[in-house]
Order: structure tokens, then sequence, then C-alpha cells
């Protein structure tokens, strides 16, 4: 008797044994640990975990600016998650620079169905040295976008085309008692990067910013960059004093309010504005060329975000499996339902959608001939630092725009001789 | 030397042991490496180390952020002195006074009560509290007729640091109250009968009494508070988002943490720590020779 049941004994440790030897752990690590996300990424590891019960994931997610701070160290660790989420070009191009990442080529090569359902412009922000090491999930781009009401009011027909225009909506607007006629949340400094990243590309040639924003080439010398600061500056007055202690929340806030005619947006935000204030009517209209301006025309600034794996993963296949599962249809048409934000996967829209922030995004995104990377993305962190608080300190007048630009070029001179050693 | 000698000798050193041990790994190890990451060039993402000598040393001297910072710790350490401990000490002997003795436990408890409260809890109130549109502060100029002196508090290079400062004044003067407090509940009542006997009011008493008496306790709480402003990092971090607008509100600390974890030159970063280690080993050794504790 106690023989047998030494042998169930064995027989059922054997089973489990060989049962936990199957199942794989995978680490997974976002950056939404708040609402709407956090529920999505719940669920989606739950759907995913019940359709292969050979995998378990650990989740882990922590906020923005400290998921900026974590993945560096964990991605120069040996604890890099398998799968995690990541901002695109200069910041994935860093995690890359580790050696850690893996290229996601051959997934791709493997799966043709799988790589023609992205939106393929989106995928360009990842790819480094002709190597995929990215796949792009949610798209953004940024748009001015204005109260319509207040514009009607305000007798303004016309959006503007040029930067000149747009000085001109400013001045009707105050003149019709708005006295602020845009703000902008400056004591966030990424605020300024979009204005700039978004000016730059317009008034600059493109072969003078390829060469500024690449490390080893950048000098900053060129005069059009002050023409710049002396326009963003221009804009900033227009924002009144109030501009540098508030947060690009409470500005978005302020517009949702009803009270403040245009605000820079991102599309991602679009839905804000729905759920803040339903009656609010907002149009939309990307930066206005400048008429002396030698840049491309068209462009619009934004970029993607998406997910990476790591190269040491001991589970590629489960690691596949998963990253495939986060943009299958279904789940990306989820995302949209539920986040309202648009994602770069083909045919995520659902039919019939009563989204209308959403189509309104995706036009954006559609009549754009092309897309350019926020500006504290494009260029090393050093640069794009010392361009955000010098702006802050242009807003306030407390610095010169010469003595910024020297700030600047100083940064720049500091990133070159590192990129060459 | 014999075994029970031996071991005799070694006894109080196994007793020490487990704490120089701790300490070393916690303390002593990592100000070491700190000191060698100085001398070395590298990013949080690769585990690459370029040695660059005194480079980062040389760049620190050229570096106006650091002057800046630098000037508002000082700021800091000035205003936390005569606010937190003077004022404090004002406060304690008002509250330890007989007329007040009534009232002062509501007091004390009130003033105490914010250092109960976490720090970047606080500094979220009081982001809303500095807000310029509909903040507290603001909205309160105006309604009592000063609204010519509201001004975007965080958001102009003039207040910002001062805005700040103010926040770590509404927070500490309360523990420095509560270490005054007790001193003063340490002097002999019958020094204040004696000096009541000669005549001596209130104004005398506290000048001839109680501040001789606790001013032991004074340089305790100004080298505490002194110290303090030089480590000071989360009310700028939180409050003007990182030392803004520009860098007019930033603290060495906060610079320290910018350098490493935002522009990411962490071989700097433990150049501008070194600098903070020399700061608090100055201030160390200044609270050594002028505090001989336990004397009085």
């Amino acid at each position: 008797m106690s023989k047998r049941i030494a042998a169930v004994i064995v027989a059922l440790m054997l089973t489990l044994s060989f049962a936990s030897a199957q199942q794989v752990t995978l680490h997974f690590f976002h950056r939404w640990p708040q609402e709407p996300r956090k529920s999505f990424y719940d669920q989606l590891v739950a759907d995913f975990e019940k359709q292969n019960p050979d995998i378990k994931i650990v989740m882990d997610s922590v906020i923005n600016d400290s998921y900026k701070e974590k993945i560096r160290v964990l991605v120069s660790s040996n604890d890099i998650p398998d799968v995690f989420c990541s901002w695109s070009d200069s910041f994935a191009y860093n995690l890359v620079k580790s050696g850690r990442i893996k290229p996601l080529n051959d997934l791709l090569a493997k799966d043709k169905v799988f790589a023609d359902s992205f939106v393929q412009s989106q995928i360009k922000s990842f790819t480094f040295d002709n190597k995929i090491y990215g796949l792009p999930h949610t798209m953004d781009a940024k748009v001015f976008v204005y109260n319509k009401d207040i514009f009607e009011k305000a007798g303004i027909t016309k959006l503007p085309a040029t930067y000149d225009e747009l000085l001109t909506v400013f001045d009707t607007l105050q003149k019709k008692g708005y006295q602020v006629p845009v703000l902008e949340g400056l004591a966030d400094p990424w605020t300024i990067s979009h204005y700039l990243g978004s000016m730059f590309q317009l008034y600059l040639p493109e072969s003078v910013t390829d060469k500024d924003y690449a490390e080893a080439t950048g000098v900053f010398t060129d005069p059009g960059y002050k023409v710049v600061l002396e326009r963003f500056q221009k804009i900033a007055s227009y924002m009144g004093p109030n501009a540098t202690s508030m947060t690009h929340t409470d500005t978005r806030n302020y517009f949702i309010s009803g009270k403040l005619p245009l605000i820079y947006l991102e599309t991602g935000e679009f839905k804000y504005l729905a759920d803040g204030n339903p009656n609010l009517k907002y149009g939309y209209f990307p930066f206005p060329a400048f008429k002396d301006g030698k840049g491309k025309l068209g462009l619009i600034e934004g970029a993607p975000e998406g997910f990476m794996m790591s190269s040491t993963t001991k589970y590629p296949e489960a690691a596949e499996r998963f990253l495939k599962f986060i943009y299958s249809k279904q789940n990306a048409q989820k995302f949209m339902k539920d986040i309202g934000v648009p994602i770069a996967v083909k045919g995520a829209l659902p039919s019939g959608s009563s989204m209308p922030w959403l189509n309104n995004a995706i036009d954006v995104m559609d009549n754009a001939k092309g897309m350019v990377p926020w500006f504290d993305n494009a260029v090393n962190i050093k640069v794009a630092d010392a361009f955000m608080r010098g702006c802050q300190a242009i807003a306030t007048k407390d610095k010169t725009i010469d003595q910024v630009m020297a700030d600047v070029q100083a940064a720049a001179k500091v990133v070159q001789s590192e990129a060459k050693k | 030397m014999t075994m029970k000698t031996l071991r005799k000798a070694s006894e109080p050193l196994l007793f020490v042991l487990p704490c120089l041990a701790i300490l070393g790994i916690f303390v002593y190890y990592p100000l070491v490496q700190n000191f060698i990451y100085s001398f070395f060039r590298f990013s949080a993402f690769s585990p690459e180390k370029i040695f660059v000598g005194v480079q980062n040393y040389a760049n620190l001297l050229k570096d106006t952020i650091v002057v800046t910072a630098l000037r508002n710790n000082l700021r800091y350490a000035i205003i936390s002195v005569l606010c937190q401990v003077c004022f404090g000490l004002v406060l304690a002997a008002i509250l330890e006074d007989r007329s007040f003795r009534r009232v002062s436990p509501l007091f004390r408890t009130m003033f105490f009560l914010p250092v109960l409260i976490s720090i970047s809890v606080i500094c979220l109130l009081f982001s809303f509290i500095y807000r310029p549109m509909d903040g507290l502060l603001n909205s309160f100029l105006q309604f009592i007729g000063l609204g010519s002196l509201a001004r975007p508090w965080l958001g102009s290079a003039k207040t910002a640091i001062f805005a700040t400062i103010a926040v770590s004044q509404w927070q500490s003067t309360g523990y420095v109250m509560m270490l005054f407090i007790v001193a003063i509940q340490k002097i002999p009542d019958e020094l204040y009968e004696a000096a009541e006997i000669d005549g001596a009011n209130k104004m005398q008493r506290f000048f001839v009494i109680t501040l001789p008496q606790v001013r032991e306790m004074f340089f305790v709480t100004s080298l505490i508070t002194v110290t303090g402003s030089f480590m000071v990092f989360n009310e700028p971090y939180i409050l003007t988002q990182g030392g803004g607008p520009g860098t007019s509100s930033i603290t060495i600390a906060v610079h320290m943490y910018q350098s490493g974890f935002f522009k990411d030159m962490m071989g700097y970063a433990s150049t501008i720590a070194v600098v903070i280690f020399l700061i608090s080993v100055f201030l160390g050794l200044i609270q050594l020779a002028t505090f001989r504790s336990g004397e009085d």
C-alpha cells in the first residue's frame, strides 16, 4: 500500500515539475501605471496568459519620467525586461547603442502579413543602421488646435498659413479681448522642444538640421537658429507672464474650459478635449510656414512610441509571440476603442467609429507628407536641454538669445567631442 | 600571547564588526567608488567607462549652473537659519511662556504637523497655492486689495527660488521649534525665579537666561539646517520642474541629479557629488570644532 502511495506521489511530483518546466516567465515593462492604459495592459496580459498557458507574464510599470530613468538602468544591467516600451528616435537609439536590443528584421521577414500590418512610415523612427529595433505602437503629431467659437466671434475666417498670419491672428484675438490668445505650459521644458522642433524644421534647410542634429557634426552655428529663437520669443510674449509657471496639463485644461483660443497640442490629446468638454468645437492646422523659411513644407512633428525586445532574452520565441499579440488587430482595435489614441496598425480603427477625435488625429497623419521627430528626441539631450532651459529664460527675459545660443554651442561641442572618442 | 588574551582583545572588535561592515558596504564603498567615477566619462546606458582624468573637474569650474546652484543653496541656508532657527526659537519661547500654558499644546501640535507630512505632498499642495491664475496666494492677494503684488511665483526667475525656500520654512520651522521647546524645558525654573525676583522683564529673561541656556541647541539646529540646505532636492525638483524657469531655482543636488539621469553624464554627476561631499565634510568639521557635545 505504502509503495503505491509513494508511486502516486512521485508521479504527481513529476507531472508538476514537468508542468512548471514547461511554463516560461517573461518580464514585460511599460510606462502606464495609470488609467485607462493600466486596465488595458492588465487585460491584455490576462488574455495572453489564457491563450498561452505555457507563458507567464510578470508585468511592471512606472510613470513617464521615472520610466526613462529606470529603463536606462535596466538596459545597462543584466535585468533587462524581455519586452518593454520605448520612445522612438534618439531615445530608442541610446538604448540600441547598448547592444542589448534585438533587431526585429528576422521576425518581420518570417511573417510578411505581420510586417505589412504596420503603417510603414512609422517604422523609420525605430530603424537604425538599416535594422529595425522596435515596432511602432501609438502615433502622435503636433498641431495648433483652435476654439472654433472664439475664432468665429473674433471674425477670423481664414486659418493662418504663414507665421506672419499667425501673429496677425494673435493680434486680432487680443483686440477682441483675449489678452492671452495662445498659451503653453512652459514650466514643462519638453513643450518648448515641440515648438522649436517644428520651427527649426520649417525655417532651416534640411542640410543644416541634418548636420547639426547628428552628434558627431552638430555645431548649431547657423544664424537661422537665432532667428527662430527670436520668433519663439515673439510667440511666448503673447502667452503672458504666467506661461513659465504653468504645466502643459494646466494650459490644456484651460483650453478645454473654452477660455483659451489657441494651443499647440498632440493629436493624442484630442480625446481629452472630447471627454473634458463635449460641447467644445475645435479645429486644427499645422504649424504655419515661414515666408523666408528654407525647410521642407508639409512635414509634421511627431513620432510613434513602440515596443522593443531584449536580445538577451532566454525565451525569444515566447517573447516574439507576446510582441505579436500586442499588435494583433483585435488588441489594436480594443486599444483605439479604450484609449482613444491612434495606433500604427493598419485597419485598427473600428468601422463606423463614433470617435471623431480619432478620425481627426488620423487625418492629421494622413495629410502630412512625412514626420519630423520630436526635437528632444532628435538631438542629443544635452543640446535639447540647453535649448529648452534657455528658452524658458528667453520667455522670462532673463537671458538673451545670444547667451542661449552660446550655451547650446557649448553643449554641442561636448556632445561632438564625446561622439568622436 | 595566550589564546585567552587574544580572544579578550578581539572581543570589542567583534562587537563593532557588524556596524563596520554595514557602514563599509553602504557608506564608505560607494563614497570611494563615487570618487573614482568622477575621473571617468560614462553613460548609464553602457557599462563602458572612459578615463578622462581631471576633465570633469575642469568642466565643473567652467559650469555657470554650479555657481547659480550654490548661490541658491546659500540663500536657502541663510533664510533657513533666520526663519527656522531664529524664528523657531522665538516661537518656542513664546509657547513655553507661562501666559501661553493653556493654549501651547494646541499650537505646538499645529506647528509640528507639517513635519509629519511628506515633502512631496507638501510641494504638490504648494504648487496649487502658487498657481498663477487660480492659486490661493494670488487670489488672496487680490481679495485683500493687494492684487498688484500677485505674480507667477514659480514662473519668474526672480521669485521662483524664494517661493521654493518658503515651502521648506513652512514645513521645518515646527521641527526646530520642538527641539527648542525641549531645550527650554530643561532650563531649571530657579533661574527664571531668581531673575524675576531681581525684577527682570520677559524680554530680559529671554536674552539673559533662555538664549544662553539653549546655545548648544542653537548650534545643533543651525548646523542641521545649514547642512540640510546644501542637500535640498525635493522642493525645487517638484515645484519648479527641476530648477526652472531656466536654471534660476536649481540647487546643487538637483544639478547633480539632472546631469546624471537627465543629461546622462554619470561621471560629471559624480564630480558634483564630490563637491556636495566636500561641503558636508566642511560643515561637519565646523560642527566638531565649535560644538563640543556633552560639555554643557
